[in-house]
């Protein structure tokens, strides 16, 4: 049982949902506001609908057949595999989010081809117990990979909203059917999907750590160092092509700025002491961080362009690991200028820095939603050290995992899903949890390497 | 608190090198800044005018006391978050001052901040450069120069003892005098 505070649980709010979904059968027990835009975003069809606004989740059975694959001229192809390979990749996104779940494909009653020849029966889906089928077909065109899909309602036996069609380079072929996933999420939460995302981590083999790159459903994974030096902390500029990130390659820890379409790597500033903590503002020109040569650890702000420094906190205490609001407007941080490790919120602009935790002896590694509404964080206590959610006014606090040493907090893009780090013993996995506090889920770094320190990209287009 | 706490042990310490065989510069300069201090202690260091050029010499009438020709491990531990220099760990920094002013006036030096395994990785790299940092203000008080010493901050990143118990953890948190 996940821990899940009480406590911190709102009824649903004014928003006023949808109509009463009588096809929906879904046993939501627990009403949790935690979607915006969600409700009422004016689509016509009202059909069947998972409300990610209650916390439970029970999924959604969906049925996603093969797609087929199609000749240049358009004739369905049966010995390609790709249609296959796209179908297994949107059914383990969608199966992963904890939102759905997917129908076995020995269970389906109708084949691919007359799906996507003649449209559903939407009898034999009903029978199945499937409320929404998909149906698409994938070609080659040159270089690229085509996919075009449909979703059906099969309740109301209607499509939900139009067809779509969606192309890549065929290496990028996953990213078409993360596409197709990300889509079919939207129109079934009515939330963004995050399924076209990627995850930097640290990854360590033996004594060696090397920043890492990999899709966010453990695919492609790519390192970006050679391992000769110490990195930590990597962190993903809000358009998804730098990272910033930690290295001890000139004997003492100092910021680097990769440029991942390059693979150049350069030093942020060489200040004396302690460089760390880098956070990139929402907008993309600033840095925020910690430099200790003012005889402490302090926060700064740096504009990327000018190399201006602007020092944040003045305190003898430690202030470290800043994250910005989503607006740019604000910061929170910890401190322990109280005495312990804990949250503070200051405007960017500078002045003082507001307390917004006091439950428990140790909160830190804040990282802001990119929603805005909630802030994640490593809260202490009991000799453990667990991942919680508050609001930015230290409200509501809600712990979610329940293990001995889970640390460095980061949100999907879509503000849904926290990705951190568990270390069990000696060993550090990375794991995925649903804001209720749900759907708790290794996500692997592969064989025997550990991976630490996730850092959750915005979407990739 | 913890800044007061701090130099109270480094007043203590200041006129200890002229009991215990120091550079004869630092420690000249080390005594007369004793003069006045508050702590206790200072009224016996008073009485600690040995030579200085007797590097042999087997302890000091202050508060530490070592002998200058055997080395001391060169490695000092702290409490549960904290950078504050205790008496244990005073002691044997004090040694190193000694030793490494007799033995190695001319080396580059590095005190690594440690901390153990728990709390947050950034936190945990903050309080290993406190130590540092407190390391270095210390021997800086006890004649060394500033300029020899660099401190680095591993936070919990190079534990010492690989366990996950008190015993490990207070091996843990620890700084430590790298000579080059």
């Amino acid at each position: 049982m996940k821990m899940v505070l009480m406590t911190c649980l709102r009824p649903v709010g004014s928003a006023g949902g949808p109509p009463v979904r009588a096809m929906l059968r879904l046993h939501l027990w627990l009403a949790l506001l935690v979607g915006i835009g969600l409700l009422g975003n004016g689509s016509a069809w009202a059909g069947v609908r998972i409300d990610i606004t209650k916390g439970g989740l029970s999924p959604l059975p969906i049925a996603i057949p093969a797609f087929v694959n199609l000749s240049g001229a358009g004739q369905i192809q049966e010995s390609g595999v790709m249609g296959s390979q796209i179908s297994e990749v949107i059914t383990a996104d969608l199966e992963r989010s904890g939102l759905f779940r997917p129908i076995s494909r020995s269970a389906f009653l109708q084949m691919p081809d007359t799906l996507w020849r003649t449209g559903p029966q939407f009898r034999e889906w009903r029978l199945i117990g499937a409320e929404a089928v998909t149906s698409g077909a994938v070609r080659q065109e040159g270089d690229q990979v085509v996919v075009d899909f449909f979703l059906y309602d099969v309740f109301q036996g209607t499509l939900i909203g139009k067809g779509k069609r969606f192309s890549a380079s065929s290496r990028n072929w996953r990213h078409v059917a993360h596409r197709v996933a990300d889509e079919i999420y939207t129109r079934l939460t009515g939330e963004t999907g995050y399924f076209t995302s990627r995850i930097a981590y640290v990854t360590q083999k033996g004594e060696n750590k090397k920043i890492a790159m990999m899709d966010q459903d453990g695919a492609n994974r790519i390192e970006l160092t050679q391992g000769n030096n110490l990195v930590l902390t990597p962190r993903f500029s809000p358009n998804g092509d730098h990272l910033f990130y930690m290295s001890y390659e000139t004997g003492a820890p100092r910021i680097f700025r990769l440029d991942l379409l390059n693979g150049s790597s350069h030093l942020q500033g060489d200040y004396p002491g302690l460089n760390s903590a880098p956070s990139w503002s929402p907008d993309g020109s600033r840095m925020a961080f910690t430099l200790s040569m003012d005889g402490n650890p302090e926060i700064y702000v740096k504009t990327l362009s000018s190399g201006h420094l602007t020092r944040m906190t003045n305190h003898t205490a430690i202030d470290t690991s800043p994250s910005w609001s989503p607006d740019g407007q604000k910061l929170v941080f910890n401190s322990d200028r109280a005495g312990s490790p804990q949250l503070y919120v200051m405007s960017a602009a500078g002045g003082e820095p507001k307390r917004i935790t006091f439950e428990g002896t140790y909160n830190a590694a804040p990282s802001w939603s990119p929603r805005g509404d909630l802030i994640a964080f490593v809260h202490g206590g009991g000799g453990r050290f667990r991942i919680a959610v508050a609001t930015p006014e230290g409200k509501n606090m809600r712990v979610l995992t329940d293990s001995w040493m889970d640390e460095s907090p980061t949100w999907s893009p879509n503000g849904r899903v926290i990705l951190f780090s568990r270390q069990k013993g000696s060993q550090s996995q990375l794991y995925s949890i649903d804001l209720t506090g749900y759907n708790e889920r290794l996500v692997s770094v592969g064989g025997d390497s550990d991976g630490s320190d996730p850092s959750w990209s915005p979407l990739i287009r | 608190m913890k800044r007061f706490g701090w130099l109270a042990v480094v007043l203590l310490s200041l006129g200890l090198l002229s009991g215990c065989g120091s550079t004869p510069k630092g420690g000249a300069d080390d005594q007369a800044g004793a003069d006045g201090s508050g702590g206790r202690g200072v009224g016996r260091l008073g009485g600690s005018s040995s030579s200085l050029d007797d590097p042999s010499r087997r302890g000091g009438a202050g508060a530490y006391r070592y002998d200058v020709n055997v080395e001391p491990e060169h490695r000092v531990y702290f409490d549960y978050n904290s950078a504050l220099i205790n008496d244990k760990s005073a002691q044997v920094l004090a040694h190193n001052a000694g030793w490494i002013l007799a033995h190695r006036p001319k080396v580059q030096i590095t005190i690594e901040g440690h901390c153990d395994e728990r709390g947050t990785r950034e936190f945990n790299l903050a309080l290993g450069q406190q130590r540092a940092d407190a390391v270095v203000r210390f021997l800086v008080g006890q004649g060394m120069e500033a300029g020899r010493l660099k401190a680095v901050s591993y936070g919990k990143e190079r534990p010492l003892v690989p366990s996950h118990d008190d015993s490990a953890w207070s091996k843990n948190r620890r700084g430590e005098i790298v000579l080059r």
